[in-house]
């Protein structure tokens, strides 16, 4: 089986701990290691502090890589700080960008319409889909922002196994809502999310260099689901998403 | 072992012992669980091919100790050879005495989670009670170790009672490198690998700090799933027999089994 | 005067402190020095630990003991957890639970209507009254919302304690479904304000017992300057009405 990693972060963190494969060539070669074929990358500099500048490391950094593709940390365009729609998305077009990632809570601002109607306007339009870690936009916030921007789809990462309870409503409420597995490990969890949500709706990603590729992929593997919904979710939903946008 | 062929192909593991010294029955309080009774760890442990699981109670350690002692009885019970038991003390009750439970087939260890428990130190003198029933059969304990405090108050009862086997859990988790120094300095501390959620590579730091043997395979089913842990340990760069003893060797003589 | 105690634990819990009594032996001991004569009870490991197996557990506790009332706790039915609506009314009716307890804290969950809704549509429907303890809570806007979500379900908000009048009144103002456990509400003249600016019929008695004082709490009553009108409806009348309306 092969998988399409939806979601790894490149750049030198602040702080790890000791044996972090963070380099790129690490992360390229424990994605060999896991049958990970290609995979979505944010850099940690457009996470983490300069976004745009980030956003154009990252592009360098990926230049000659083939297997990963790009993913920009998005913020609103308030004073200018970054694209306005119109620019955003020449310049994602004109760099193969088809995802954005948001992140209102590290960057202080509001997921609410009066402060990303714009960006999400753009999202929805194109059909980008808009990830986010969930302590982003946990709880009751998650819902706020899958019902403020219905036809934007949005994929959450970073789940951890405390959240069913919350997500659940959400899933039944919101149908633009996708769940990366990454570390998304209660107790049979997969098997329980195909039998009450479906597979389509779950997107296999690592949270490399944090998160473990082997652990990631292991739980796609040893699920008790079928191939078909192993699939979609190693690499099938994902790549549908991508098709999806029109740039 | 072509460990990687078995994941790929979604085929558990053949031919190795596969002991979990982290597992629990029961709900908790703050989060659903998929599937937490005794039927649904034995169904994930058969499909698995894990040989044993060795299960504290959630609400033993969170609620009723006695209750919850009897769920896992009655979890032994049900699947004996397969679902074995720890027993699990409460501080605050003075009637609290686990030993009965621990005189029962299928008990093997005591869990301790001092956190759940109003923050008690698990070196509280509330717990030493149950330490001497442990140390003088020569039992595993098994902590809850995710904070430096926690983490050398683990090592502080490993110290006082020599006898006794002491599993750090969740490897120290945000006290990792302290879990790693305490084991390294009192040969009965051991450190299992349940973590829901930990980088690649980090298996092998365990073994290079302290030694395959010293590292065991722990999942916290079901609590979370375990299937990401096992492939974790199976794709770490280390060798076969420290696979092997990871993921049931050590486990088989902690437990004498 | 009739006491009827609108919060009350059985069950062995996880942590006690010195003397607290534990037992249902020892809870109905000082249900008989405080004068109490019956509780709406609920059981500790539906709150601590397994809220379905804690849900039985009241039953085999409870049975054929007519001091306690019976109380379910729920949970929302996502990830199919928790039982239907449909499940738990008929669980309900079949097993004379009156009330139902939520956690949404403890046990992390939205009480928003996306959430929520169809079970609290059910409450209202059937009279089922829910209780709380206010740090379940994040805040009094919270409070705010859920009264307002659900204006047709009456909810029983308990250890609102001494500090939160400024945010309380303007919601008990607005609130009509809004009632406030007693047991510690020992605002200095607390009670006889409540009954001067919301009528007593706001006010529904309660312990915590086993962790609360059921000393203090009948005092309370007891002693407020109040007449025996009001404290007969605070002190019983109010939760025995609410209840008699339950249509199950």
């Amino acid at each position: 089986m092969r998988f399409f990693d939806a979601s790894c972060r490149l750049g030198r963190p602040a702080a790890f701990g000791e044996g972090m494969p963070w380099q790129t060539d690490e992360i390229l070669e424990i994605m060999a290691r896991c049958h990970i074929d290609g995979a979505l990358a944010y850099h940690i500099v457009a996470r983490e502090g300069e976004t745009q500048d980030g956003n154009e490391l990252l592009l360098r950094e990926i230049a000659q890589i083939p297997q990963l593709q790009p993913q920009w940390c998005a913020l609103p365009a308030t004073y200018d700080e970054f694209l306005h729609a119109d620019a955003l998305r020449d310049a994602m077009k004109e760099n193969g960008v088809r995802t954005l990632r948001i992140a209102p809570k590290s960057f202080a601002h509001s997921a609410r319409p009066y402060a990303m109607k714009e960006l999400m306007g753009f999202a929805a339009e194109c059909r980008v889909p808009v990830f986010f870690d969930y302590g982003e936009a946990p709880c009751d916030e998650l819902y706020e922002i899958c019902h403020d921007y219905p036809d934007v789809s949005f994929v959450i990462t970073n789940t951890a196994y405390a959240l069913n309870r919350w997500l659940g409503p959400v899933l039944d409420a919101c149908g633009n809502l996708y769940l990366g597995t990454g570390n998304y490990v209660p107790h049979r969890g997969l098997e329980t999310f195909c039998k009450y949500y479906a597979a389509d709706r779950l997107v296999f990603n690592t949270n490399l260099p944090t998160g473990s590729a082997t652990a990631a992929v292991s739980l796609v593997c040893f699920a008790d689901i079928s191939k078909e919904e192993k699939e979609l979710i190693a690499h099938g939903n994902i790549e549908r998403l991508l098709g999806e946008v029109r740039l | 072992m072509n460990w990687e062929q078995y994941i790929f192909e979604g085929k558990p593991f053949e031919g190795i012992y596969i002991f979990d010294v982290h597992g629990h029955v029961g709900a908790h309080k703050p989060f659903q669980l998929g599937g937490y009774d005794a039927d649904s760890v034995a169904k994930t442990c058969r499909r698995m091919n894990v040989d044993g699981v060795v299960v504290s109670s959630l609400p033993a350690l969170a609620s009723d100790w006695k209750w919850g002692n009897e769920e896992v009885a009655a979890s032994v019970d049900a699947y004996p050879g397969l679902i074995w038991g720890y027993a699990s003390p409460n501080p605050f009750y003075e009637d609290c005495d686990i030993t009965p439970y621990l005189d029962l087939p299928g008990f093997v260890g005591v869990k301790i989670h001092g956190d759940m428990q109003g923050s008690t130190p698990v070196n509280d003198p509330r717990y030493f009670p149950t330490y001497e029933v442990a140390n003088e059969r020569g039992l595993p304990v098994l902590f809850h170790a995710w904070l430096s405090a926690e983490v050398r108050a683990a090592a502080d009862v490993a110290r006082r009672y020599p006898n006794t086997k002491i599993i750090l859990g969740h490897s120290g988790m945000t006290a990792r490198d302290t879990a790693l120094e305490v084991a390294r300095t009192c040969d009965n501390i051991f450190i299992d690998t349940a973590i829901s959620s930990t980088y690649d590579n980090a298996i092998e730091v365990l073994v290079d700090k302290v030694g395959a043997d010293r590292v065991v395979y722990g999942s916290d089913i079901c609590f979370f799933d375990c299937i990401h842990t096992m492939g974790k340990i199976a794709l770490a760069r280390i060798s076969d027999t420290d696979k092997e003893k990871i993921f049931g060797l050590n486990a088989r003589g902690l437990f004498s089994l | 005067m009739r006491f009827i105690d609108a919060r009350c634990q059985l069950g062995r819990r996880c942590v006690i402190r010195e003397n607290e009594p534990v037992t249902k032996a020892e809870i109905l001991e000082l249900m008989d020095r405080c004068r109490i004569e019956r509780a709406v009870a609920y059981h500790a490991i539906a709150k601590e630990g397994d809220v379905k197996a804690g849900n039985m557990e009241l039953l085999k506790d409870t049975e054929g003991d007519s001091r306690f009332l019976r109380q379910w706790v729920a949970l929302p039915h996502t990830f199919g957890e928790f039982m239907s609506v449909e499940e738990l009314l008929k669980g309900m009716k079949e097993n004379s639970v009156s009330s139902i307890r939520m956690f949404p804290k403890t046990h992390g969950y939205s009480l928003k209507p996306y959430a929520l809704g169809k079970f609290m549509d059910a409450m209202a429907e059937h009279k089922i009254p829910v209780f709380m303890t206010y740090n379940e809570l994040a805040s009094e806007d919270a409070l705010y919302a859920m009264l307002t979500d659900y204006p047709k379900v009456n909810f029983i908000i308990s250890d609102v304690s001494y500090r939160e009048e400024r945010k309380l009144f303007p919601i008990l103002e607005h609130c009509p479904n809004f009632h406030i456990g007693t047991g510690n509400y020992v605002v200095h003249g607390g009670v006889k304000t409540m009954c001067e600016y919301f009528g007593a019929e706001r006010m529904i008695f309660d312990t915590g017992l086993p962790t609360g004082s059921a000393a203090a709490a009948v005092s309370l009553i007891c002693f407020a300057e109040i007449s025996e009108e009001e404290k007969t409806l605070i002190a019983s009348g109010n939760l025995e009405r609410m209840l008699s309306e339950v249509e199950l």
